[in-house]
């Protein structure tokens, strides 16, 4: 029984060391998909997305979020201005 | 009479002037688009107001010579949907993506950017007709007229009416119900017509 509990626990922990250790793996695959970086290239390829969508409130968000990641980018906040871009690409996507 | 002279030089003043004005115009101009000023390059986006210049004419342009066009009345025909869903899945899709399909490479480095047909677009459906029969010029849109007959073009904009009300599922079943592919109905066209776009005699 005390066997059985101690497998338990041992599998659970390898999943869970499983899950934890490929997070990273799977963002960097999904920020791979998107090219999502925060430089001049992705902004202008996302500013390209952002002017062909219809008027409306995704395509304001979208600008607002794009006029962020460039305030954000010119304070050297890679990681705001990733946040920003990745809010502007849903509202693109959306 | 020192009115008259004084209006009359006025009046030159202001003619030389604006002439002047827009010499200078012209110069300019020349001068930005010899000394390559202004980025042509697809990765980086038009300015706001160059944007919406070309965005305000290309419209303008489409819905003034789309106007006379007659839409037949058939565009609601199944068949005729299932036949442009077939001709979309194999001439449009890779740019204007469909229901359930990730964006393409080309689709992320055209620009300006293929509008993705299966958001409910402005355009009727004699100007859609127009778009795909004509293509737009400095956009990749192609002029399909010059290799496929109206037919099936309309056919095309036929699917196109009902693509923004498609799920995935629903755009895959539409394309394999299609009754020709692309292909045979690329040589049933060469069949139908001359190489010089003359009908040919039908000898049945």
């Amino acid at each position: 029984m005390r066997n059985d509990i101690f497998i338990a626990k041992l599998v659970f922990g390898i999943l869970a060391l499983t899950a934890l250790g490929s997070a990273p793996l799977n963002f960097a695959v999904a920020h791979e998909e998107h090219k999502m970086e925060c430089n001049e290239t992705s902004m202008n390829a996302m500013n390209a997305d952002v002017q062909a969508m219809g008027d409306g409130e995704g395509k304001s968000t979208a600008m607002k979020e794009m006029e962020m990641a460039k305030g954000m980018m010119g304070k050297k906040d890679m990681e705001g201005c990733m946040t920003h871009m990745h809010n502007a690409m849903e509202a693109v996507e959306k | 009479m020192s009115g008259l002279a004084g209006s009359w030089i006025t009046r030159h003043w202001l003619i030389a002037t604006l002439a002047s004005v827009a010499l200078l115009g012209i110069i300019g101009a020349s001068l930005g688009v010899y000394a390559g000023l202004y980025d042509v390059a697809a990765d980086v986006p038009h300015t706001q107001p160059v944007f919406w210049l070309m965005t305000t004419a290309r419209e303008r342009s489409v819905a003034v010579r789309a106007k006379d066009i007659a839409v037949p009345s058939d565009l609601a025909d199944p068949k005729r949907i299932a036949s442009g869903a077939g001709q979309y899945a194999e001439m449009c899709s890779s740019c204007h993506l469909a229901p359930g399909m990730k964006r393409t490479e080309i689709s992320r480095g055209l620009y300006p950017r293929a509008p993705e047909l299966r958001r409910k677009g402005r355009l009727t459906p004699a100007e859609q007709f127009w778009v795909v029969k004509h293509g737009i010029k400095m956009t990749g849109m192609p002029a399909w007229g010059v290799t496929h007959d109206d037919e099936v073009l309309w056919d095309v904009v036929a699917f196109l009416r009902k693509l923004p009300d498609l799920s995935a599922d629903q755009y895959q079943a539409l394309v394999k119900s299609a009754p020709k592919t692309h292909d045979e109905m690329m040589m049933d066209m060469g069949r139908d017509n001359e190489p010089d776009g003359h009908q040919k005699e039908d000898h049945h």
